[in-house]
């Protein structure tokens, strides 16, 4: 199947974003974007983020509006129905979306989405009604209306679904199997996800994947994190406990539990390890949510009830390493440098100031929150953060 | 098709990059070169974060024993020895943005106004210098931030020193609050927003016109809109003077245009276009009072598929 927009706009989209880039990093002069601009033109109607977010609420709201009006025309309040109707809006939905991309140009403009995320959301809604499938079925519905809009629209939180209801299916067709395959579901997991890593990276070095670049980067990081979860002892021994009614005496641990705590360990060394070798910054940004996870299981069965020195320590520590970092990047190492190559895609924003006012804004209530004398402990202004 | 893989090597080929430009961006541009700027600066800003965190609890605890005597010592020390480096490293003082050559620069600076506020209130906690003047140690804690924020160009800093001086007057800027509803915890908390934002708006405008740190400008209007328009939106939904709100959050929408006209940022437009459409809605609703929902219905596909259609139509008024 292919993607629903023209190659060429799309390419040259791509170039034009990448060029400016570029551009804001003084690389190039302005005449030269603008030269380069002209050499690849593109008709997309693509609007800035804001923008997006206005049109998106905009049409996501008045298509609520169209289905009310839709479902009260019909006026026979029966459940299925209001659940035809829902299917039926979500074709039109869709159909128009075909029309606002191949007539009015639009390209991730905040109205596709809208119409992209209604259509499909109404769709399934309704079916499920209708139709009242099993657990299995619905998954597989999941499945591949987000493959199609993942594949057709290059949306990227449809691909994110896709992956996540494949990994649902798979669970789900062991977890229902029951027995040994229960047992196996972690390795399962890890293997196949493993193999949707590989072959997600080898897609992406293919010409004709390119439109989907973005898609695929997807894929592979969320097929890393799962091949983690399949690992992870936390997660194993939780879901254990949730799902398969295994229960844990005093003293008691889950079945192979050696070989999950050294997959905790492993997995973000193995991570770090190849992401600094092959250069691979997905890897790497990986690495250190997993190795952040790893701490949190480790902390979790093993907590010496002190958090406050668990954050202190680990603050000094972070603070430490990547003060090391920084001094031993500044002359370029094993091809990587400390210096910014990108420039903010949120310029002029400036995301930092908002992150640094919303976490650490509590740290001065510190001081009216400060415990009177004689009581308890407070500081609740800082704990706010977590 | 071959898409933009080979991006630097085409463009050279169409002579629209010169070669020296070609081997600055190639090797980023293939993964040659990677920059882990970002990275980096994340885990700093982590460390900082639970460092403060930590601390700001720890000096509080066990008080009177060793340990908690330890950890003042370690917090004072800590606190010195960061202000030495950015006393000892400072670069002069400058109206426009100070680019500081050591590249973790800021974030020491963070973490020293960070620790200072914890000693001052950890010194106001246990010696009482301000017992009764709660309100005072906000103000100083406010007055801290922005002078390091101006002294030090920190834009971080900056927030931090609205978000304590807006806390001065019992205003809390923190989403957390917001949904568990403690924004408007006094009755007419909403009128002192209403003053403090257009009072701090009317600062930042001063400033920017003075050509002093105009890039600080949009983050002191980007707060302050918000307190703006959830003031004026609270005014409107609670209190009989509707129609007096509602001329406010047109003349804020007004303005905010004109922020985003000026400072050339579409997150003002946003602000503009969400306060008059929830404000004009909840007028409609309030004068009509219209419970039939056929109207509604009719009412969001019209209003929202006109909106669409503006806008889509002036699309090159919405570009930058």
């Amino acid at each position: 199947m292919a993607t629903a927009y023209n190659l060429t706009n799309l390419k040259n989209l791509l170039v034009q974003k990448e060029v400016k880039q570029w551009m804001k990093q003084d690389y190039i002069t302005r005449e030269q974007f603008h030269t380069i601009e002209r050499e690849y033109p593109c008709s997309f109607y693509h609007p800035n983020m804001f923008i997006r977010i206005l049109l998106f609420a905009a049409t996501l709201l008045g298509s609520f509006g169209a289905i009310g009006l839709l479902i009260l025309a019909m006026d026979t309040g029966s459940d299925d129905s209001i659940a035809g109707a829902c299917v039926f809006g979500g074709v039109v939905s869709i159909v128009l979306l075909e029309i606002m991309i191949s007539q009015g140009k639009h390209y991730k403009s905040g109205v596709t989405e809208a119409l992209l995320y209604f259509g499909v959301g109404i769709i399934i809604g309704g079916l499920i009604v209708l139709a009242n499938p099993t657990t299995a079925v619905t998954s597989y519905v999941f499945f591949f209306l987000f493959l199609f809009a993942a594949i057709r629209y290059i949306d990227l939180i449809a691909t994110l679904g896709t992956v996540l209801s494949f990994a649902f299916i798979v669970f789900n067709s062991l977890y229902e199997m029951g027995g040994f395959a229960q047992q196996i579901i972690p390795f399962v997991m890890m293997i196949v996800f493993g193999l949707v890593y590989f072959i997600t990276r080898r897609a992406r070095q293919n010409d004709s994947a390119q439109p989907w670049c973005d898609a695929l980067l997807i894929i592979e990081s969320t097929s890393l994190l799962i091949v983690y979860c399949g690992g992870n002892y936390f997660v194993v021994r939780e879901l254990s406990i949730e799902m398969m009614e295994l229960a844990l005496e005093e003293g008691q641990d889950i079945p192979f539990a050696w070989i999950f705590y050294a997959l905790t360990v492993i997995i973000p060394m193995i991570y770090l390890y190849f992401g600094i070798v092959q250069k691979n910054i997905v890897l790497i940004r990986v690495s250190l949510i997993v190795i952040a996870f790893a701490v949190f299981t480790f902390k979790y069965y093993f907590s010496l009830g002190h958090p406050e020195i668990t954050l202190t320590i680990a603050g000094v520590i972070l603070v430490s390493i990547s003060l090391a970092l920084l001094n031993y990047l500044k002359i370029v190492r094993h091809g990587f440098t400390r210096e910014n190559h990108l420039p903010e895609k949120w310029a002029g924003m400036n995301i930092e100031a908002v992150v640094i006012s919303q976490t650490l804004g509590g740290n001065q209530i510190n001081v009216q929150d400060a415990p009177v004398k004689g009581g308890d402990f407070g500081g609740g202004g800082s704990s706010d953060s977590f | 098709m071959d898409m933009i893989k080979k991006l630097p090597q085409e463009l050279l080929d169409k002579v629209l990059l010169s070669k020296d430009q070609f081997e600055r961006i190639d090797p980023l541009f293939s993964g040659k070169l990677v920059s882990v700027f970002y990275d980096l600066r994340v885990i700093l800003y982590l460390g900082v974060l639970l460092l403060t965190s930590g601390l700001g609890i720890l000096v509080y605890q066990n008080i009177g024993d060793i340990g908690h005597l330890l950890s003042i010592i370690f917090l004072i020390a800590l606190t010195t020895v960061c202000y030495w480096f950015v006393m000892t490293r400072a670069v002069p003082y400058s109206n426009n943005i100070v680019k500081h050559p050591i590249p973790y620069y800021d974030y020491i600076v963070l973490l020293a106004s960070l620790l200072l506020i914890t000693v001052l209130g950890y010194a106001q906690f246990q010696y009482e210098i301000l017992d009764d003047a709660m309100g005072i140690t906000t103000l100083i804690t406010a007055a801290i931030f922005f002078y390091t924020a101006y002294r030090f160009d920190h834009l971080g800093v900056l927030s931090l020193g609205i978000t304590a001086f807006a806390s001065f007057w019992s205003i809390s800027i923190s989403p957390m609050k917001w949904y568990s509803g403690d924004f408007i915890e006094a009755s007419n908390l909403h009128v002192t927003g209403i003053f403090f934002s257009i009072g701090m708006a009317s600062i930042a405008m001063f400033l920017d016109r003075k050509n002093i740190k105009q890039h600080f400008t949009f983050s002191i209007l980007n707060i302050n809109a918000l307190i703006f328009f959830v003031s004026t939106l609270t005014g409107l939904f609670s209190e009989e003077w509707s129609i007096i709100y509602y001329l406010l959050v047109v003349g804020g929408c007004a303005f905010s245009y004109y922020v985003a006209r000026y400072k050339r940022s579409f997150l003002f437009l946003l602000y503009a276009f969400l306060a008059a459409y929830v404000a004009t809605t909840y007028l409609i609703f309030d004068v009509l009072r219209l419970d039939d929902i056929i109207f509604w219905f009719f009412y969001s596909v019209f209003s929202c598929g006109g909106f669409v259609y503006f806008i889509v139509k002036f699309k090159n008024h919405f570009k930058r």
